[in-house]
């Protein structure tokens, strides 16, 4: 068999077995086979062994039990394949080749020289620290100062000794990293600044967030948007049906500790037809929401505590005619060990219309770390989602308002124009020809 | 290895006057090193007959070739020819390849940093020479600075007149086999 047939063979075997599942699908019509498709369905699943039940080397039909067990399968399908195949193979570190132990040898040396700095610094914040504070030559504020240097630059080092370790970058690209250690934080951020910060501050600027509902927003964490499983990119325009549902957030931090955190959604662009304007509606509050590097899943369907919820999901919609409703998403962290008051958020914004992010923001002293958001237009089901939550004016449709000129007529121009009076009556069969209302056919101009 | 991004100009023009040459010098016995056919062979017996008629040998008639005609041809090709393809390497060959990567970077960089150091530490050597000059007197009733003075003296080293800077020692065919002389004394 040549190498060619060799790499075919098993390509034209799939889809082989792809077009007889398609010839099963296609009959489902048919009453009598669709208990053949279960029987097809089903047949496959057999016992999984040890193998199977180690995310890095499961299988793709024990892919789903896995998942739901809570462990993400580990790479693609195609290397847990080739890992099952040959499990007692070289870890990764000891491959045998010579530039890349070289290599290592000096990553090593250069890490050691990295840890002893950490210590060295470390003991020098201690003996910053013992020393007391009307002693320390600058005073008080100077002392602050220079510890907050010293870790600042510990901090560093941590980064600087691991960040050259393939094993890490490794670990990090299989998404094993764990968030609690400074590495794994600035690669994840990194990561974020190289395309998803840029989109977002693009975003931001170009749907006029910054004006329009705050003064400043510098996003500093992650923050992805998923409605039924499916991501949604920032300013996507979603379905009414499927934004009915709240979404789920993943909300990455790069900055070590726990806090606790606001989840506020705006649409500004509800329409405001007796000022001939439009106003903001606020559609969801949810307010001391415990987050961490750690945990980055954040459903908006799970929180449901009585200090926690104060506005519940409203879906989004948009009424026939209205342009496009941005839904801007808005995480905000509270101050360190200061809880808001759930109650009296509900009691002032119990009506969500006219609401100001800005006031919000005053009031219960919070600050915009994190957004996303995506748009809302009519469409088919959304008279139907307006029905089924009492929300009014589906039975409406806006028009723009035209605005008409308040210039005066432009006076024709051009030498036939000027010759359109009784005294050229003789040069009338030739000045038929006006720009803009006629031609050799005739008049164009409607009257 | 090289790539064949840059050995792209290379192969014409040498090879083939160098094909030209050996055939003129060699013509009634072409070398036939590596080739099996009989090309090589037919092609140089035509040239033979050539000569023999009188007739020089079709060229490329019209321009003359300039001497850095084979220079400039590669310059032109390497310049306007599209990047080379990127590297395409598995996952862990990239790993390799990032790690080995990295330990040269730090290398060089360790490197540098030490030729740094010990630039700075002759600098400080030649500062502190200097400022012992300055601040010891004499010799003989000389006053203090005197010799610091005149070691920073530049005449003839700038202006219309000046004297390059390599004849500021004598000019010797090779280095001295004493550097210094320690134990000189005036």
């Amino acid at each position: 068999m040549s190498r060619c047939q060799s790499v075919a063979r098993p390509l034209a075997r799939q889809l082989q077995q792809r077009s007889v599942q398609q010839c099963l699908a296609i009959r489902s019509f048919n009453t009598t086979s669709s208990q053949l498709n279960a029987a097809a369905s089903a047949a496959p699943v057999a016992e999984p062994t040890p193998l199977d039940l180690d995310p890095n080397t499961v299988l793709p039909e024990f892919e789903d039990a896995l998942i739901k067990a809570g462990k993400m399968p580990v790479g693609s399908r195609r290397r847990r394949v080739a890992l099952r195949s040959n499990p007692n193979s070289l870890p990764f570190e000891q491959l045998p080749y010579q530039a890349f132990q070289e290599a290592r040898k000096i990553l090593a040396a250069d890490r050691e020289q990295k840890v002893a700095k950490i210590k060295e610094e470390v003991e020098k914040i201690a003996r910053v620290e013992a020393v007391e504070d009307s002693q320390f030559r600058g005073g008080p504020k100077m002392k602050a100062t220079r510890l907050a240097s010293l870790r600042k630059y510990v901090e560093e080092l941590k980064i600087k000794a691991d960040v050259n370790d393939p094993i890490v970058k490794k670990r990090f690209e299989d998404g094993l990293g764990d968030m609690n250690k400074p590495i794994y934080r600035y690669y994840a951020e990194k990561k974020w600044r190289s395309y998803d910060q840029r989109l977002i501050t693009q975003r931001i600027s170009q749907f006029h967030i910054v004006p329009d509902i705050i003064p400043k927003l510098v996003p500093t964490a992650d923050v992805q948007l998923y409605f039924r499983k499916a991501k949604v990119a920032p300013g996507e325009i979603v379905d009414s049906i499927v934004s009915e549902n709240p979404p789920r957030l993943r909300v990455q931090l790069f900055n070590p500790g726990e806090r606790l955190v606001t989840v506020v959604v705006v649409d500004p662009d509800v329409p405001d037809v007796e000022n001939d304007a439009f106003f903001k509606r606020c559609h969801y509050i949810a307010a001391n929401i415990p987050l961490s590097p750690t945990d980055t899943s954040l459903p908006l369907s799970k929180i449901k505590g009585d200090d926690q919820l104060a506005l519940p999901w409203l879906p989004a919609v948009a009424q026939k005619g209205s342009p496009y409703h941005r839904m801007a998403i808005f995480l905000l962290e509270q101050l360190p060990g200061e809880r808001v008051d759930v109650a009296k958020v509900k009691e002032l914004y119990a009506s969500r219309d006219k609401f100001s992010l800005k006031s919000f923001q005053s009031k219960f002293r919070v600050r915009p770390f994190g957004f996303n958001m995506f748009r809302s237009v009519w469409d088919e089901n959304t008279a139907a989602v307006m029905a089924r939550h009492g929300l009014p004016g589906a039975d409406i449709e806006l028009r723009t308002a035209r605005v008409h000129s308040l210039k005066g007529p432009v006076k024709l121009r051009g030498w036939e124009a000027k010759r359109q009076g009784p005294k050229y009556r003789q040069l009338w069969k030739y000045t038929k020809r006006i720009r803009g209302l006629s031609n050799a056919r005739g008049w164009t101009k409607r009257k | 290895m090289a790539s064949l991004f840059s050995l792209r100009g290379l192969s014409r023009q040498p090879l083939l006057s160098g094909v030209a040459s050996s055939v003129t010098h060699t013509s009634m016995a072409p070398i036939r090193l590596l080739s099996t056919t009989t090309t090589l062979l037919s092609k140089a017996a035509k040239r033979a007959k050539a000569a023999k008629i009188g007739v020089t040998p079709r060229r490329n008639k019209g321009h003359q070739r300039s001497e850095f005609y084979a220079r400039v041809k590669i310059l032109k090709q390497n310049l306007f020819s599209p990047a080379p393809p990127p590297l395409r390497m598995a996952r862990l060959r990239y790993l390799r390849h990032w790690t080995i990567h990295r330990a040269w970077l730090l290398f060089r960089r360790q490197q540098k940093e030490a030729t740094h150091k010990e630039r700075v530490r002759i600098n400080a050597g030649m500062f502190n020479a200097c400022e012992e000059l300055r601040k010891v007197s004499g010799p003989g009733d000389r006053s203090e600075g005197y010799l610091y003075r005149v070691a920073m003296e530049k005449k003839g080293v700038w202006g219309l007149n000046a004297v390059p800077i390599e004849y500021a020692r004598f000019q010797t065919d090779s280095p001295a086999t004493t550097a210094w002389n320690h134990d000189w004394k005036r």
